[in-house]
């Protein structure tokens, strides 16, 4: 029997030879070839485990996906003990994306062949799931295997620094660079060691034997990134605190005077440091450095920027008035963008709408004439500018009314139709809006951008089809639809809108499809860095790619996702609570495809014809084409065609469940520092209630209520829900009930029902209209009758309520807001048959 | 051009193409009480006229158009001036000036002679035909009831001999 086993595994030395060849045959992609090599062997030996998988893997490669998996598996199954079989796996498994399966292919193959290749391989994948202790581990064998081999000690270095453990990382690098002799100058891949020795040495805080690594080897010419030394040089003499500091930082501006950066190092370097991104910061003493700086390189506009933050009072007034004036001769039409950020603080806001008001009257008598001493354009730019400042303010009348001043002055400048567009749109008549938008886009039909707003603001007017129209001016003309097009180039701004458009429309399940595109993008760019973990220190690039692998962390955090993750939970659970909501979605969806249906048998009949004819014409019987079998497939699985391109069956949760789904979009986002989003936690709690995790429910409503104030409308929401939910619940078990018990207790504190609860919470907030809407919904949860919930939402109508803030209308009948003038131009409660 | 220190004035021309042709609809709806047909549209865009039909630009704003056609009368090659426009606000300082003269060069310098430039001006507007008769242009003719749609619906004639 041991010898029927051991003929199973080892071949003659015809065949060993022939399964040689099988593998360079594969390295070098001659697929064809290689599978009649594995045939060859196979027929004398058809129960060869490692040929099996070898051959499974040609076949992967040509396309015969399914064919060659199932040979793969069947090859691993008749020799368990074989590196090979299960490097092959792991690579099947590493093209489908999973990268913890394949891990764990790669590490029984590790365990009976400490393989060079498998060995990288696995760091790659340790790395991409983020285990740096066993990439420390795997780092440390492919060193002791290779120590000659320079990236091998520099790779083992970085797995200690991702590993947390910087003395590790400061030591590998010290024996490594003790080790080399002879490395000639200008060497890049030193240059970057050095670099990132420096900084870990900086990061370690031992800044004096950072700076003194720095200042030997900039000497040598070790280092090539001159950029860099500086930069670092100046970093580290201010936090050495020494009297060359400044200097350091003088040089860096002489390079480039217009880095913000560098200015507050050297205010920092004189002892005063300015915290980042502040509207005001009065410091006389950083005031007078600036203004030096300022006479130094007059051209400089980021110096006289900073002096706004530097000064308050007069001195600001006189400063604003010059950077103003300065920029609206210049014709800077960003130049409000550039000021925004000072309008927190409220006098530096009066301040400067004094300042261009004055401006305006001086600059309209004074571009009027020739003679004049301003230029036409100089009065056009200052009238863009107030209008906006107005806009920024709530304003809308009055910043209206000065764009068509503006209009009448010069018709022809883009900007003013955008901009009239964006009040509009901020006052609530989104359709009035986008045809303002359009007007800026014919006038220039080649700009991108406006091409892009006029087509994002038809989305916001609920015009899908239209806007579809706008942006295929611009997309691939032989994509399938412009909008394919975009989700290709990852445009999350189209993905959103016309999600955000779909759940206008009364469509959630377009829009969920759009979020779930949105995820997938996300997905790809995790699975994209893949590639770089091995790429990086092959070539040395380590500092940036430190700094990639610190985005990708945190790379969900990002506005488009949290908001893609959180709607699309939303939608999710809207539905799980009312499975009519689908119900009747599919019901119209019937009705629209039974009128096109006629249509859609004579397309598919004509394209069932013409993939006839394409067959004949390529000489096929359906059979696999032989001819094209060398070309190289790849190892991930193509893009599956789309089962439910209307939403419909995710909606309905088949398949998955739609609280997993909702679940799925969410994890992603606690551990990326959103503590402050409240919209985040409200979506976590929705979630995990509805799935029976209530410790993590009450947590997350906790971080809701931290986050947003337990005033927050919505907060207010959940907790009268958690309270009504919580009287429901009889059969949990101990430590899980009393934990919960003392949560809710923590928050809702009060004695009183659930019922009064939230009528003291309408009559404390009776002015805030979210907060009355909020109120209406808690008291439909608390099973109230509906004409109380009605009586709630439309308490709306009452004059005193500041409306200021639009409301998401929650109830058709809400379209009657449009009666009250000061959301006269608001076009959103309007419905067709209204005036 | 006259221009301060403190005054920054840049002109400069572009030619017209499908996608700014918005930019000369737009001004024309302005400048001028006639509503020009698609055909105008079309005509104006043609390659040998490139030369004759430009947007003028006033510190990066669009703020002018000038467009002329070409006809073949008595044997002669004359270049009519359509429409030559520039935006209130920045009349007075030698756009309209510039842009006819940028059109008499490139006449002066076309490839097939051109004889002469002429044009139309509504009898009412003195302005306009002050501002020609001090670019070298001569009254020839009036021609009586040339206007449709607007009144006074006379015009004169003026034109320049290139040399």
């Amino acid at each position: 029997m041991s010898k029927a086993l051991a003929n199973k595994k080892v071949l003659p030395s015809r065949e060993a030879g022939l399964f040689k060849e099988l593998l360079n045959l594969y390295e070098g992609r001659q697929l064809k070839k290689g599978l009649k090599t594995a045939d060859t062997i196979l027929k004398k030996f058809p129960e060869h485990g490692e040929t099996i998988c070898m051959k499974g893997l040609v076949l992967v490669h040509m396309g015969r996906r399914e064919e060659g998996i199932d040979l793969v598996k069947k090859g691993v199954r008749l020799d368990l003990t074989s590196h090979i079989v299960w490097h092959v796996f792991g690579l099947i498994q590493k093209g489908e994306k999973n990268y913890e399966e394949a891990l764990k292919s790669y590490s029984q193959a590790l365990r009976f062949d400490k393989n060079i290749n498998i060995l990288r391989d696995a760091a790659s994948l340790q790395t991409q799931l983020r285990s740096y202790e066993s990439l420390v581990e795997t780092r440390h064998t492919l060193l002791r295997l290779r120590p000659n081999l320079r990236q091998h000690w520099v790779g083992l270095s970085v797995a200690h620094y991702l590993n947390g453990n910087l003395k590790e990382a400061k030591v590998v690098l010290e024996k490594y660079l003790a080790t080399l002799k002879n490395v000639p100058s200008h060497d890049v891949e030193q240059s970057e060691t050095l670099l990132y020795y420096i900084h870990v040495l900086e990061e370690l805080g031992e800044y004096t034997e950072a700076l003194s690594l720095l200042d030997s080897h900039s000497r040598n010419r070790d280092i090539v990134d001159k950029t860099a030394i500086s930069e670092t040089r100046a970093r580290l003499l201010t936090k050495l605190s020494s009297p060359e500091a400044s200097e350091a930082w003088h040089t860096l501006l002489e390079r480039n005077s217009d880095c913000h950066t560098y200015y507050l190092g050297y205010l920092a370097s004189h002892g005063h440091p300015i915290p980042p991104s502040t509207p005001s910061h009065p410091d006389p003493d950083a005031l007078a450095l600036i203004s030096s700086l300022t006479t130094e390189f007059p051209r400089a506009r980021a110096s006289k920027r900073l002096g706004l933050v530097l000064s308050e009072g007069d001195e600001f007034k006189s400063r604003a008035e010059e950077y103003i004036k300065g920029s609206l001769v210049k014709g800077i039409p960003s130049l409000f963008s550039d000021l925004k950020s000072l309008y927190t603080d409220n006098a530096k806001c009066t301040a400067i709408e004094e300042i261009v008001e004055r401006l305006q009257v001086e600059f309209k008598d004074a571009s009027s004439s020739p003679k004049g001493s301003e230029e036409p354009t100089t009065y056009l730019w200052t009238l863009y500018l107030l209008a906006q400042h107005h806009s920024a303010l709530g304003r809308h009348s009055k910043a209206l009314e000065l764009l068509e001043e503006a209009l009448a002055h010069t018709p022809t400048l883009p900007e003013l139709h955008i901009f009239k567009g964006r009040v509009l749109k901020r006052a609530g008549d989104y359709w009035g809006a986008a045809a303002c938008v359009n007007e800026a886009r014919v006038l220039d039909g080649q700009d991108r951008f406006l091409n892009t707003k006029t087509g994002k603001y038809l989305l916001r007017a609920g015009c899908v089809k239209e806007a579809g129209d706008v942006f295929g001016l611009f997309t691939k003309k032989d994509a399938a639809s412009p909008g394919v097009d975009l989700e290709d180039m990852q445009s999350m701004l189209y993905l959103l809108e016309e999600a955000r458009a779909h759940e206008t429309n009364g469509q959630p399940n377009l829009a969920l499809k759009k979020y779930m595109a949105v995820k997938r993008i996300y997905n790809e760019i995790e699975d994209d860095q893949y590639d770089f973990h091995g790429y990086c220190l092959r070539k040395f690039n380590i500092m940036t790619y430190l700094r990639m692998l610190k985005w990708e962390d945190t790379v969900r955090s990002q506005a488009p996702y949290v908001t893609a993750a959180v709607n699309g939970a939303n939608i999710l659970v809207a539905s799980y609570d009312d499975p009519e909501i689908v119900k009747s979605l599919a019901v119209a969806h019937e009705q629209l495809s039974s009128t096109s249906k006629k249509a859609a048998k004579k397309a598919k009949k004509k394209a069932a014809v013409a993939a006839a004819a394409a067959a004949k014409m390529g000489g096929l019987d359906g059979k696999t084409p032989q001819q094209h079998s060398n070309e190289d497939k790849g190892l991930e699985p193509p893009t599956a065609k789309d089962e439910d391109p209307e939403g419909l069956k995710a909606l309905t949760g088949e398949g998955t469940p739609v609280l997993e789904q909702a679940w799925k979009l969410l994890q992603p986002l606690l551990e990326v520092g959103l503590e402050e989003n409240v919209e985040v936690w409200l979506a976590v709690y929705d979630v995990a209630i509805r799935r029976g995790r209530y410790l993590q429910a009450v947590g997350a409503l906790e971080k809701a209520k931290k986050a947003g104030g337990e005033e927050h409308p919505e907060v207010h929401v959940r907790v009268v829900d958690l309270k009504q939910r919580a009287a429901t619940l009889s059969d949990l078990k101990e430590p899980v009930k009393s934990v919960l018990e003392e949560a809710i207790k923590k928050l809702y504190p009060v004695e009183v029902s659930p019922e009064t609860f939230n009528s003291q919470y309408l009559q404390k907030h009776s002015q805030d209209p979210k907060a009355v809407i909020a109120a209406a919904r808690a008291s439909k949860i608390l099973n109230a009758p509906v004409e109380e919930v009605d009586g709630t939402v439309f308490s709306l109508l009452n004059t005193d309520i500041n409306l200021s803030v639009k409301v998401r209308s929650p109830s058709p009948p809400l379209f009657h807001l449009y009666f009250r003038s000061d959301v006269a131009m608001c076009t959103m409660y309007r419905t067709p048959w209204s005036p | 051009m006259t221009s301060t220190s403190s005054k920054q004035s840049r002109v400069s021309f572009a030619s017209l193409t499908e996608n700014n042709l918005g930019t000369v609809r737009k001004l024309n709806s302005v400048l001028f009480p006639i509503k020009y047909s698609e055909k105008f549209y079309q005509d104006i865009l043609a390659p040998e006229v490139e030369d004759f039909c430009k947007l003028v630009y006033y510190n990066d704003i669009p703020v002018g158009t000038i467009s002329c056609r070409f006809e073949n009368k008595d044997d002669q090659k004359v270049l009519y001036l359509m429409t030559m426009g520039i935006l209130a606000p920045y009349r007075s300082r030698g756009l309209g000036s510039k842009a006819l003269e940028q059109v008499l060069t490139a006449a002066a310098s076309h490839k097939s002679k051109v004889d002469k430039v002429y044009l139309h001006v509504q009898v009412s507007n003195d302005d306009a035909k002050r501002f020609y008769e001090v670019n070298g242009f001569v009254q020839s003719s009036v021609h009586e009831g040339y206007y449709k749609k607007i009144t006074p619906a006379d015009a004169w004639v003026l034109e320049k001999q290139v040399n």
